[in-house]
């Protein structure tokens, strides 16, 4: 009697606990579908073969837009166009987009964690007046001195120059201490204590004890950074003006997508950006641990 | 007394004139950049009025740019100028980027023409399609130094280069012949009060009506735009006409009698009047029909998409656009089914009235900031003569402006080319019209607001908005 | 009130609780603010005072060395002995007097006229100006040409480089004051009778007790010439009439005072209210495009990690995915899909619908871009919460169930507590992020739709969007650099109310 209620009271119990789960699974599989939908027809669209009417699903398909990133052919004489002639040349983006990430990922990377390893373990009389100027300077919007950026990079003629890029994205990095300092916060200084004790310098410290405990928020703070210049349009376009061979990806796209190219390049648009997506997600997918316990041994513990 | 008085007169004017035609336009230059920051002193303007009748005057005599003579002085022009470069001339020109490749050989034609007799420079021109028409005169004036030395760019840019001084006026032995060679239209539209400022390339830049021969049988279909919408709506389809754009719906306040004027950089309109009201509620009217026979928005994707897409997808019977997408529209219904014919008139107050419109050219300019001054203007003057504008109009397909590429059989047989012909009559310069501050203001959001609300407005709520725009634009 | 109080109120005392304490926060915010403000003063003069302590009592106290230094830098290091450190600071003497004579001092004299052509006979309104004076006539094609560009006065150079100067004064100043203190500091160790400090020493010091030093000079120098230097230099901007008509090089601009102040918020009517709704907008769409994106992320993350539930791993990669793909390429792609006649609505109206004016009616586009940036922002929250959600105590979640608690009890009273208390400072760094969110709302509506009464913008414009189309399209660069200064005493000002009500600040004032 009782075994047989107990059963009855578990089986109601599992029943309600499998249409909860059954309805939680209907709940994620809704907003997945809505969350990759567009993803989907970014690169639905990249095969299509209708151009720019592409509707929701393409009504034929084909490799042309993925072979024009790369290929151009003279209308007329059908020869193969040297790269440097390209009206898009994709693969030049490419590359200066990774030597820029490249470039500034290792300088942010290294400011960042020398500037915060400074405010969480380092004590001097100024400390606190840069970490309240590191916050006021972070407050003011990063375009608003655009112009007058431009105009420094001139003096040091670096005008229209992929290395003026790489100075933008980094130069200030060392404003974005805030997560690395959180992190660096945790490391017991019990640690410190001991190294000094045994009469290392505070440079060593930072190489031989604190970098090694480091690593995620290495990483962290290097994927951000890397990811960066992939997105990044309005320094650029600002930047870059009519220097097309300098251009980096983002700004490349979207020029694609001007009104005088528009119909003639949409769908090559999509596979560009399919393209550029697959390894920024792989990296991501792959780097996302080192993501989540940056963010949160970081800016939430903060 | 008298009579000496007189003979001194007599050779002074004399003297004037000969200055004249051959330095032409200098004097009124200078008044220009003085009166471009409002500073012109009192002598400055006295100046101005005198200079004015010389540069009318000088207009008259011509000297042939490519006879040998003028080409040597040219040439020994570019010598002096490369030699303050270490003997090479470093150009850049932009251009759209889908002519790209034929302004090109355009370039190449230039550099044989004006190649050094003795070595003594060479030719570096990098040409550059990133900058687009639309864009090149924003990207000038926002760093004249960074900017093209020649670039190509769309009329109603003119004023701003102008009021930048990013914009060099044209040498006066190029200007005599530009005026001489092309229609009077294009002169004007390169002028801003009496100084010529740019080279006229092309007559196409304005718009007018493509429409499907199987929707609207004959040019009399297309002559009232309420008839068309109506034709439209029985065979399922649209009327595009894109009222979210200053640049078209500038038609509905031309065509009720809006003032919209530019002149000796002040601009004036008179949008906050009768007129304006008139011109909105016509709008409105024809906004009450959006998605039934109208579609009067290019819904983000821009005019060139929206059409294309629309012709394609069968959902489009005509379209108020410009020759761009002549091609396009006739890849979508076939070339024998494609129309071309002025705008239709529309209901403005109680009568069926014309609509106006902007008439458009695109033009070559000179970097004012350029080191290589004369060669510059050279080159422009090259790609836009009567020969390149043939030229460009067997490759490219655009209009040409100049009288002689006009009446070319072939240019003659294009429809578009008697579109745009019959629609010039009522149309309107874009340099003489508006200053660089309408394409800003609102014109064009409110247009977009009267299609998204299909017309709902009440007359408080237009004449608000319209004096909202006054102010936008005279202040 | 610490996390157990408020851990104990139910939720609905504890969003009026919040909210109560968001808006009572604002008057003593706004006060904070101004004394944050009077505090940097303070400490930026204290430190200045400091350098000057003693100026004086070391010159009288010094000896002919350390008297010496105070015009030639670095004398009285040589002579007490230290000669290294003596001929950086002659060096750095040398070439700043290099610098301000071939350079600098141009400059700060140029700078009340900021480049305006100076000629006294051409007065408009009071102030001077004067047409570029170097065109000239060529014989024989009568053309104007510009003789020598350097020559040209640009009212740009003139103010950037002034700035610079000002700066570069100011580095030397603290180098000066140094070396003072440096000659006097070793002119009391040699009367002690030992011996100063080596080069080589002081130089190894740089690495242990100096190691701050050499950690944040490269980082501050970067800085001061590429952030520091640019955001002074804009600020000038915002006192001058750098317009549309008035920019170099063809045109000069000049001082006008507070007139673009006065603009924005009150003499021009067009403007000051284009400013009033772009403002309020700005503030709603941060508040929702902030906490949309908090709760429902939170949700999907606890969905995501309910216990029975498989293939975790891929639901998450599923919307990481989303994530990673670049931000302006989702966003263009939306943008093209929720077209008027984009494939959306084309759906919508194949089902016998009419079309939703997705991007092109103000009410529907703001409410777009908000939808649009939970399918941008979720997963991110999402991917933060995962990680949260596994640090709360397994124990909290036991008593609770002891108690009777069910699940929804479990989320209100326990996790959505926590990760609100937990996550206050990134919900920071988050709001003043929305408040600077260029990309949603650029390559989604461009700002619009805009009706005639927005000055340069439209009715989905944020402050940050409105200030790059003034900058890019309309070319006012002074009302720009005006709105650059507005946004960023709003973000000051919310990251203060926000701060003050979270525990983190006080956390880093015990820390420190």
């Amino acid at each position: 009697m009782t075994n047989t209620s107990t059963s009855t009271m578990q089986s109601g119990y599992a029943a309600k606990k499998k249409a909860v789960n059954t309805l939680v699974y209907v709940i994620l599989a809704i907003m997945v579908i809505i969350w990759i939908a567009p993803i989907v027809w970014l690169v639905l669209a990249s095969f299509s073969g209708d151009g720019a009417s592409t509707g929701i699903i393409p009504k034929s398909f084909t490799l042309d837009n993925y072979i024009r990133l790369f290929v151009e052919h003279d209308p007329n004489t059908g020869e193969v166009i040297p790269m440097s002639e390209m009206r898009f040349p994709y693969l030049q983006w490419i590359l200066n987009t990774f030597i820029v990430a490249v470039l500034s990922c290792v300088i942010s990377t290294l400011l960042i964690l020398m500037v915060s390893y400074a405010f969480s373990r380092l004590r001097f009389k100024t400390r606190k007046t840069f970490l309240n100027l590191g916050l006021i300077l972070g407050m003011f919007p990063g375009f608003m001195s655009m112009a007058a950026t431009y105009n420094i990079m001139e003096i040091f003629g670096l005008k229209q120059q992929l290395f003026a890029l790489v100075i933008v994205y980094s130069a200030g990095a060392g404003l974005g201490y805030q997560v690395a300092k959180g992190f660096f916060d945790t490391i017991p200084r019990s640690l410190d204590e001991a190294a000094k004790i045994d009469g290392a310098t505070r440079n060593q410290i930072f190489w031989i004890i604190i970098l090694p405990l480091s690593k995620p928020i290495i990483v962290y703070t290097a994927l951000t950074t890397f990811i960066g210049p992939w997105a990044d349009y309005i320094f650029v376009s600002y930047f870059m003006k009519d220097n097309e061979s300098a251009y980096t990806i983002a700004l490349g796209l979207y020029k694609m997508l001007s009104n005088e190219t528009f119909s003639e390049y949409f769908t090559v648009f999509c596979a560009g950006a399919v393209l550029i997506a697959i390894p920024i997600t792989i990296l991501f997918v792959i780097m996302q641990r080192f993501y989540v316990a940056g963010v949160t041994g970081g800016a939430v513990k903060g | 007394m008298v009579t000496k008085t007189k003979r001194v007169l007599a050779v002074i004017l004399t003297g004037m004139m000969a200055a004249t035609a051959l330095a032409g336009c200098t004097q009124t230059t200078k008044t220009e950049s003085g009166s471009g920051t409002g500073t012109a002193s009192t002598a400055s303007t006295a100046d101005g009025g005198e200079s004015k009748s010389e540069g009318d005057g000088g207009s008259g005599s011509t000297v042939d740019v490519y006879s040998d003579e003028m080409t040597a002085n040219i040439k020994a022009k570019m010598k002096e100028e490369a030699a303050a470069n270490g003997g090479t001339i470093e150009l850049k020109v932009w251009c759209a980027s889908a002519d790209l490749k034929f302004e090109k050989t355009l370039i190449e034609e230039f550099k044989e023409l004006y190649k050094s007799d003795d070595g003594s420079y060479e030719f570096k021109i990098r040409s550059s399609g990133a900058i687009g028409e639309p864009d090149a005169g924003g990207k000038i004036v926002e760093s004249p130094k960074d900017g093209a030395d020649v670039f190509n760019f769309a009329d109603d840019q003119l004023s701003t280069l102008v009021e930048a001084k990013a914009i060099a006026p044209v040498i006066e032995l190029f200007n005599s012949n530009v005026k001489a060679n092309n229609t009077k239209e294009t002169v004007d539209a390169c002028t801003i009060d009496g100084t010529a400022y740019a080279f006229p390339k092309t007559s196409d830049n304005g718009y007018f009506l493509y429409y499907d021969k199987r929707v609207f049988k004959d040019d009399s279909a297309v002559a009232s735009l309420d008839d068309m919408i109506k034709t439209a709506k029985d065979a399922g389809k649209n009327v595009y006409f894109n009222l979210g754009n200053a640049w078209y719906n500038a038609a509905f306040y031309f065509s009720a009698g809006v003032t919209i004027k530019y002149e000796n950089g002040k601009q004036t309109t008179t949008f906050n009047t009768d007129e304006g009201l008139n011109a909105a509620k016509a709008m409105c009217h024809v906004a009450e029909n959006a998605g039934a026979g109208f579609t009067g928005s290019d819904g983000g994707s821009g005019d060139n998409t929206a059409v294309e897409k629309g012709f394609n997808d069968g959902t489009l019977a005509a379209a108020v656009i410009g020759t761009w997408e002549g091609p396009a529209i006739k890849k979508a219904i076939g070339e024998e089914n494609v129309g071309a014919a002025k705008l239709p008139t529309a209901l403005i107050g109680d009568k069926q009235v014309q609509l106006e419109s902007f008439g458009g050219y695109k033009l070559i300019g000179v970097n004012q900031f350029t080191k290589f001054p004369v060669t510059s203007q050279a080159l422009a003057y090259y790609l836009g003569n009567t020969q390149s504008q043939l030229k460009r109009y067997a490759e490219r397909g655009l209009i040409p402006t100049s009288n002689e590429a006009l009446s070319d059989t072939k240019v003659q047989a294009d429809p578009a080319k008697k579109a745009i012909e019959d629609q010039t009559p009522f149309s309107h310069g874009q340099g003489s019209s508006v200053s660089g501050k309408y394409w800003s203001t609102n014109v064009g959001g409110f247009g977009g607001e009267i299609v998204t609300k299909k017309g709902a407005f009440t007359d408080d709520q237009l004449k608000d908005s319209l004096a909202k725009i006054q102010e936008q634009i005279d202040t | 009130m610490d996390f157990l109080d408020y851990a104990q109120m139910t939720t609905g005392q504890k969003v009026a609780y919040n909210i109560k304490s968001f808006f009572t926060g604002i008057p003593g915010a706004i006060a904070n603010f101004f004394k944050a403000i009077g505090r940097f003063f303070k400490a930026l003069f204290t430190l200045i005072g400091n350098g000057f302590k003693g100026y004086g009592s070391r010159f009288i106290k010094g000896d002919i060395g350390t008297k010496l230094s105070y015009v030639i830098m670095g004398a009285g290091s040589m002579i007490h002995g230290q000669i290294g450190k003596g001929l950086c600071f002659l060096v750095s003497e040398i070439a700043y007097i290099y610098f301000m004579i071939t350079f600098g001092i141009n400059f700060l004299l140029k700078i009340y006229s900021t480049g305006v052509y100076v000629d006294e006979n051409t007065l408009v309104d009071g102030v001077i100006g004067k047409e570029p004076p170097n065109y000239e006539l060529d014989p024989i094609f009568g053309a104007r040409t510009v003789t020598n560009l350097d020559t040209l006065d640009d009212s740009n150079k003139i103010l950037l480089f002034f700035v610079l100067t000002v700066l570069v004064s100011v580095a030397f100043f603290a180098v000066y004051i140094t070396n003072t203190k440096s000659a006097y500091a070793s002119q009391l160790i040699k009367a002690e009778g030992s011996k100063p400090v080596g080069f080589i020493a002081e130089m190894k010091m740089f690495l242990d007790e100096r190691f701050h030093v050499t950690l944040l000079i490269i980082p501050v120098l970067g800085l001061l010439t590429f952030t520091v230097l640019p955001i002074l230099y804009t600020i000038f901007m915002a006192f001058t009439n750098y317009d549309k008509a008035h920019q170099p090089p063809g045109n000069m601009y000049w001082w006008v005072g507070f007139q673009n102040f006065a603009d924005v918020f009150y003499s021009s009517q067009l403007k000051s209210q284009t400013f009033g709704k772009i403002l309020v907008w700005t503030i709603i769409w941060a508040f929702f495009a902030t906490f949309t994106n908090f709760i429902f992320g939170i949700i999907l993350a606890l969905l995501i990690n309910k216990k029975d539930i498989k293939f975790k791993g891929f639901w998450r990669t599923m919307f990481v995915v989303t994530a990673a793909v670049p931000q302006f390429v989702t966003l263009l792609i939306m943008k093209l899909l929720l077209a008027d006649a984009g494939p959306v609505n084309s759906v919508i109206t194949g089902m016998g619908l009419s079309a939703v004016p997705f991007l092109t009616d103000g009410m529907h586009a703001r409410i777009t871009v908000i939808v649009v940036n939970m399918w941008v922002g979720i997963p991110y929250t999402m991917l933060i919460s995962s990680g949260l959600l596994m640090n709360i105590p397994e124990d909290l979640y036991e008593s609770a169930r002891i108690d009777g608690a069910n699940a929804f009890q479990q989320f209100t009273k326990i996790t959505f507590p926590y990760i609100f208390f937990v996550m206050t400072p990134y919900l920071i760094t988050t709001f003043v992020g929305n408040i600077n969110n260029f990309n949603v709302i650029y390559f989604l509506t461009g700002g619009g739709p805009s009706p005639a009464d927005y000055y340069q913008a439209g009715q989905t414009d944020l402050l940050v969007t409105w200030l790059y189309k003034l900058t890019i399209n309309s070319k006012d660069y002074n009302l720009a650099a005006v709105i650059g200064i507005i946004v960023f005493v709003i973000c000051a000002i919310g990251s203060l109310i926000t701060f003050n009500m979270s525990k983190a600040s006080k956390n880093e004032e015990e820390f420190s």
